[in-house]
Formats: C-alpha cells, sequence, structure tokens
C-alpha cells in the first residue's frame, strides 16, 4: 500500500506542476476540502484565518479563475515544482477504505525572475476507489503560515 | 535639510495629477515618516488581541518597533520595543505572555506596564544611578483607546484623537454598533503580506470603483457577478456584481456615493446593488440587536459604507468585516496586516461566514488580494519610466461637492478620493495640516 499512496501523491503533485488543475480538483472528493491554516497548531478552521480553505465549490471557482485569460498576477505564469517526500501512513486512524497520510512537502515557484520556496507537513485523509484514491481533505501546514506573503496563487 | 522645500512640493501635486516622485523618491518617503507619520495618529491594533494579564504583541509600525502589552492590572500600553540600556530589542515574538520583559542581552527587566524593575549585579552601577534614573521603556507621547482599537501618536503636538478622526469617528461606532454586545474581537489571527510598491498607491485604490471591473476581471463568472464574498443566505446575496450578463461594464457602480472629510480621510458608501440579508440566521440577529439596542436597532444593524479609509495608513471594511492596516516599510515596499473583527453577541454563523469572505478574498492568496497587490507592483515599476513624469487623477474632477468643513461627496467611478489625499499629503507635507 506505501507503494501506491507514494504514487497517488506524486501524481497529484504532478498535475499541479503541469498545470492540470482540472484534473487536479477531480481527485477531490465531492465532500473533500483543501485547507492551508493561518495559524501554526491551528485545531479548527473557524478558529483562526487560513490562507486557502477551500470546498469543493470554491475551489471550482478557483481552478476557473487560474484559466481566465485577464488573471493578471499570473502574467506570467508561475512555473512551480512540488517535491513529496517522507511519506508516512498513519497506521493508527483510518480503516478499510479511509486512510490518513502525512508527508513532507517542497514547493518552488518560479515568477518575474524570482524564485521563492515554501515548505510544509501534509496531511491527506484519502478514501479507496475501485483503482486509486479520492482526497477527504488535504491539509498543508506551511512552516511560515503566519509569516508574511506576497501574492500566492498556485496551490500547495 | 530636506532637498524638498514647500513650494517644491507644492509642484508636485496638480489638480488633475500627480508628479511620479510623490511615489518613487526615497527623500519623500523619508520625509513621510516625519511629516505625516509622525504628526498623525497611528493605530496599533485592537486591545481584544492581548485580552489577557501579561498577553502581548509586538509590531514594526512606520518604522518603529513597538510592543502593546496588557499589565496585571488590565491596562494596555504600548511601548517602544527597545531596552533603555544598550538599546537591544527586548521582545523578539510576535506575540505571547510574558510575566515581565527581560532583555536577553544582559538581563535588566521591565513590568508589563513598561516600568523598569530592575538591573542585575546594580552594585556596580554609581550610586542612586540605577534608582534615581528613568530606565522605564520608553512611550510614544500619545496613546488613546476608542472603542477597542489602540493609537498612538508620535509627537506630543497632534490634535485629540476625536478632533483627527472628525465625522469619521462615527464611521468606527457605525462597525462597532453592528455587534449586539457593543464590541468587535480579534479572535482569529490575521493574514500580514508584502508588495513592492509606495504606500500611496494602495491607499489610492481602495476606494477606487474605476478598477475592480478591471483588475478584478478574473472573478468574475458569465453571469457577470464577482465569485460570494460574504457567506450570507439566499443565492443573490454576498454576490458583487462586477459586469453586466454581456460583459459590459455595470453602470450601477455609477450610483454609488464616496466621500471624505479633513484630513484626508475617505469612505465609500456601500454598494447600492448589495441585497439586505435575510433568513434564520439573520433573524436570529435582529433579535439579538432588538435585545441589546431597542427602538435603535435597526439604524445601528445598517450596514452604511464598504470601505472607510483613515489617512494615512488604515482601514474598515465592513463587507468582510476586518480592519487592515498599511504600514510603510520603505519607498517601494508596504506591509499590510488584516485582522478580521467579530461582532460580539451575533450568531457564530455570520462570524464563520465573515471569516471565510476573509479567506477568500483577503489572504495572501485571496482571490482580490492577488490581483490587486500585482496591480500595485506594476505601478511601482512602471513609474520608474522616463518620458512621462505624471499620474494622472482626472477623472470628473470639479464634479465633487466641497463643503466648508473640508469635507466633499460624489459619485462612481470619478477620481477625487485621490486628489482628497493628495491635497491632504501636501497639507501635512508642508506643514499645514
Amino acid at each position: 500500500m506505501q507503494s501506491a499512496i507514494e504514487k497517488f501523491l506524486y501524481f497529484e503533485a504532478r498535475l499541479l506542476d503541469e498545470r492540470r488543475f482540472e484534473d487536479w480538483y477531480n481527485l477531490f472528493a465531492e465532500d473533500g476540502y483543501y485547507w492551508v491554516p493561518g495559524a501554526p497548531d491551528q485545531t479548527d478552521p473557524y478558529n483562526s484565518v487560513s490562507i486557502f480553505f477551500d470546498d469543493k465549490a470554491l475551489l471550482k471557482t478557483r481552478i476557473m479563475r487560474l484559466r481566465h485569460p485577464k488573471l493578471h498576477s499570473q502574467e506570467p505564469q508561475s512555473r512551480t515544482c512540488h517535491y513529496v517526500s517522507n511519506v508516512e501512513i498513519d497506521n493508527n486512524r483510518g480503516n478499510g477504505s479511509e486512510i490518513f497520510v502525512h508527508s513532507v512537502q517542497l514547493m518552488t515557484e518560479f515568477r518575474l525572475d524570482k524564485q521563492t520556496s515554501f515548505s510544509g507537513r501534509c496531511y491527506h485523509h484519502l478514501r479507496t476507489q475501485k483503482s486509486s484514491y479520492e482526497i477527504i481533505s488535504k491539509r498543508v501546514n506551511l512552516i511560515n503560515c503566519d509569516g508574511i506573503f506576497e501574492t500566492l496563487t498556485i496551490p500547495f | 535639510m530636506s532637498l524638498y522645500d514647500n513650494t517644491t512640493l507644492e509642484s508636485l501635486i496638480k489638480p488633475d495629477r500627480v508628479h511620479k516622485d510623490y511615489y518613487i523618491d526615497p527623500d519623500i518617503f523619508e520625509l513621510e515618516m516625519d511629516r505625516i507619520f509622525s504628526r498623525s495618529w497611528l493605530i496599533v491594533g485592537h486591545e481584544s488581541q492581548i485580552p489577557k494579564p501579561g498577553d502581548f504583541l509586538t509590531l514594526t509600525l512606520a518604522k518603529q518597533p513597538v510592543i502593546m502589552s496588557r499589565h496585571r492590572d488590565n491596562s494596555v500600553h504600548v511601548l517602544f520595543n527597545r531596552c533603555t540600556h544598550r538599546g537591544a530589542k527586548i521582545c523578539n515574538k510576535p506575540s505571547g505572555n510574558s510575566r515581565r520583559f527581560e532583555c536577553p542581552y544582559h538581563g535588566w527587566a521591565f513590568h508589563t506596564n513598561g516600568d523598569h524593575a530592575g538591573v542585575p549585579y546594580p552594585q556596580r552601577y554609581s550610586n542612586g544611578f540605577i534608582t534615581d534614573g528613568d530606565f522605564d521603556l520608553p512611550r510614544p507621547p500619545r496613546m488613546e483607546i476608542y472603542r477597542g482599537f489602540v493609537f498612538i501618536a508620535l509627537n506630543e503636538n497632534v490634535p485629540e484623537l476625536s478632533a483627527f478622526l472628525g465625522p469619521m469617528q462615527r464611521h468606527i461606532d457605525n462597525f462597532v454598533n453592528l455587534a449586539p454586545d457593543g464590541e468587535v474581537e480579534a479572535c482569529a489571527g490575521m493574514f500580514r503580506y508584502r508588495f513592492a510598491g509606495n504606500w500611496k498607491i494602495q491607499l489610492e485604490n481602495l476606494n477606487d470603483l474605476y478598477h475592480p471591473m478591471f483588475t478584478h476581471a478574473s472573478t468574475t463568472g458569465e453571469d457577470g457577478t464577482q465569485f460570494r464574498r460574504q457567506g450570507a443566505e439566499g443565492d443573490e446575496a454576498g454576490k458583487v456584481k462586477l459586469l453586466k450578463e454581456n460583459a459590459s461594464l455595470n453602470m450601477e457602480w455609477e450610483n454609488q456615493i464616496i466621500g471624505g472629510h479633513a484630513l484626508g480621510h475617505t469612505y465609500m458608501e456601500r454598494f447600492p446593488m448589495d441585497k439586505e440579508n435575510s433568513g434564520p440566521v439573520f433573524s436570529r440577529y435582529r433579535n439579538s440587536m432588538k435585545d441589546a439596542y431597542g427602538d435603535a436597532a435597526e439604524s445601528n444593524m445598517k450596514i452604511h459604507h464598504h470601505n472607510s479609509i483613515f489617512f494615512p495608513h488604515w482601514s474598515i471594511q465592513y463587507m468582510t468585516q476586518h480592519i487592515r492596516i498599511m504600514n510603510p516599510i520603505s519607498v517601494d515596499c508596504t506591509e499590510n496586516i488584516i485582522i478580521p473583527l467579530k461582532l460580539k453577541g451575533a450568531p457564530e454563523e455570520m462570524w464563520y461566514a465573515a471569516l471565510k469572505s476573509n479567506n477568500n478574498s483577503h489572504s495572501p492568496a485571496g482571490m482580490v488580494m492577488a490581483d490587486d497587490m500585482d496591480a500595485w507592483t506594476r505601478c511601482q515599476s512602471g513609474m520608474q519610466a522616463q518620458g512621462n513624469d505624471w499620474i494622472v487623477f482626472a477623472r470628473s474632477i470639479g464634479e465633487e461637492k466641497i463643503d466648508n468643513n473640508g469635507s466633499f461627496t460624489d459619485f462612481g467611478t470619478s477620481e477625487a478620493n485621490a486628489r482628497h489625499q493628495h491635497k491632504a499629503w501636501l497639507s501635512y507635507m508642508c506643514g499645514n495640516a
């Protein structure tokens, strides 16, 4: 199973790097969400601000925006590289069909002659499908979650 | 001695345009720190950010490192973050709780109200040097709290806070009175972001109705409305109409009242196309407001404004329920803090909706914020160009109604708000404000 999970996470990362945002969106379950907290050790999306806290409907809006011809903050587009590592399945949680995985991620972004990197620990809550997985939730705890940011556009 | 005498400063501001040096000259920026930011009231934050005795937060405001702390007697203090011994910053954490502040360099200690608490091994100082000397943490000359908002002034000789705010004080009241408990609370942290642009570019943007349909075009769906920014109930509530269905401009914007008051403050009234809230949660809110305010409930519940901008560096946005503190770092760098505020006593669902709205639109990944920051950064780099020294603000010039108290009103996509700020800037810079 470790190998199948790793392959899934690498695939997810590649979809973002290849700007296949619709395919990435389709990995999420209908009740799925994507969350990047704005405070370290945040326990609840409603007790502090979040950098991203998107249910599937909002995620769809975000993806549509990423495709909009007048998205000025993506002119030029960002090039990103998402690295996934330290993948561990949490054996204390989950049941036959639901799996909890944590990993670390480094996203390097290049835009307008500037290279920026973002690191954090990712928590995936996955549901087993026939031949793959769907994402019930993806949480990314950035180490600089409460730091000073410039414009962010591409999901981690 | 500054290169800028009053005649030179005046030559930068024309009725319908300003010289690019207004935004890009580092000498102007230094002069602004002295003549604007040291002569007006600056907002530090809200006292609910430090709810318990010993709580503190630190920030740099107009280049000054400060601590806002709550003492054991519950009083709120703003202190310069600087040891009175060798000048080290005594507090390095963005926020925390501490019984007292101790300098890590040589152990000089201070109470959370800034009083000097002692030095280690005092016997090597001459008799009375420590006990008779004033080694309390230095404080800004003035500090005031109004409806929980904490203000300082870096100069003793500023007008009283109420005179500085003038009619804008009512805007703070309007906002805080939306809460059934008559208080707002900063209990969800903050967003912080930075852009490579002059602080005034953002100030001119916040009440600019000419830009949304272009800058924020990518937030608009096929029906011409922006994505849902408020989590209000009902399908149409919380959607802002940027464009008509046929993608032409939605000229309803032109009906919106904008205006300003003395000392450069400006505001934008509520979007005329904003729908009134309704639904079960809102009914509960209305009931709490009636319990709290009786006959005044309906008028207190009314949202009068979209944005109120307090010159030179902060604003209230009513729709998303936040304050924005705009902090100039250098001539071409500005840092922002967005602090969402909870209406105490209102249903939790309303707060969650407001928080989501802040996440969606004003996080660094926010779908509105990213567009604006991109535009402001482009202004700063474009203005470096030779060939045209002027930045144009001529839209609807002469149409604004100006009264004798320095207030004005105008409509829609006028650039009168920016012109009003330019006049206040000149007045401060020439020492007349």
